[in-house]
């Protein structure tokens, strides 16, 4: 059974390759729905032609809200007025998107090093607040795909085995349950 | 009389220009109790009471004022409670 481990403020997680596999794949579809929007160009601030962009950058344009309802809630409007949720979102957004990508991404190298070299299902060393925030994005990504509410695990525990949504919806209480465990090790 | 009234409009101006803005955190199924309290202390610095108080009233009715200020200080916190998961709103403080 999968744990994360605290010794001092060392942590790391223990799991198994398959679990790895699986949350590789839940990392790797939710970096693919928040898109490439993470984009650094190499030159540094004080380049006269990085001046002028950022400058010519300095009023984005209009950014819609997202379509999919799972971008919606990873990305959600913060005004109930439309007009001010717009305007917010024009200038907020690709920060918030960003931040979320940069997340998901340590997450995924250091599940796919371990996977790499079979270190026996240890990921070392983690930044356990990143990957609370990250095992967070996740359960909220499935939570809109399964339309989680107060009575889910009853429907979980009544699925047949057969059903292709029980898996699923295995895998989103066991990120709870992962989640869970990290929490009480952050706060002891 | 005049004294009277121009108290009355500089009260007014001064709560048009001070009127606080608040930051809501709505309920929903998903975040952890433990998660919302942990947030709520690491972004906010709140006390463990505090903070566990604020996360039970999100989730028994429905929503909590989390913070207040300016309309900027509000679009910071929000943002931050967007980058944790948790789904906030600013707006205008009109119980005030």
């Amino acid at each position: 059974m999968s744990e994360f481990i605290r010794d001092g403020d060392v942590y790391s997680l223990d799991l198994t390759i398959d679990e790895a596999h699986i949350l590789i794949n839940l990392v790797e579809q939710l970096l693919e729905l928040l898109g490439e929007g993470d984009f650094h160009h190499h030159y540094d601030e004080n380049d006269p032609f990085a001046q002028l962009m950022s400058q010519l950058k300095a009023a984005p344009e209009e950014i819609a809200p997202p379509e999919d309802p799972v971008l919606m809630r990873l990305l959600p409007n913060a005004y109930a007025d439309p007009e001010a949720a717009a305007d917010f979102r024009r200038f907020t957004e690709p920060t918030l998107r960003g931040n979320k990508q940069r997340t998901l991404r340590a997450v995924r190298e250091a599940l796919s090093e371990m996977v790499d070299l079979e270190q026996a299902g240890i990921v070392d060393d983690i930044d356990a607040e990143l990957w609370l925030m990250a095992i967070n994005d996740l359960r909220l990504a499935l939570s809109v795909r399964l339309d989680i509410n107060e009575e889910s695990h009853d429907v979980f525990e009544s699925l047949p085995d057969s059903d292709p949504q029980k898996s699923i919806y295995a895998v989103y209480f066991w990120l709870g349950w992962l989640q869970e465990s990290l929490l009480e090790l952050l706060t002891q | 009389m005049s004294t009277d009234t121009l108290t009355h409009t500089e009260l007014d101006i001064s709560a048009m220009f001070d009127k606080p803005w608040i930051t809501i955190v709505w309920d929903d199924p998903v975040n952890l109790m433990s998660y919302v309290t942990f947030v709520f202390i690491k972004l906010f610095g709140f006390s463990k009471e505090k903070a566990h108080d604020l996360m039970m009233q999100v989730h028994n009715n429905g929503r909590a004022v989390v913070s207040s200020g300016t309309r900027e200080e509000m679009e910071r916190d929000v943002q931050r409670l967007h980058d944790h998961g948790l789904w906030a709103t600013l707006a205008r403080d009109d119980q005030g």
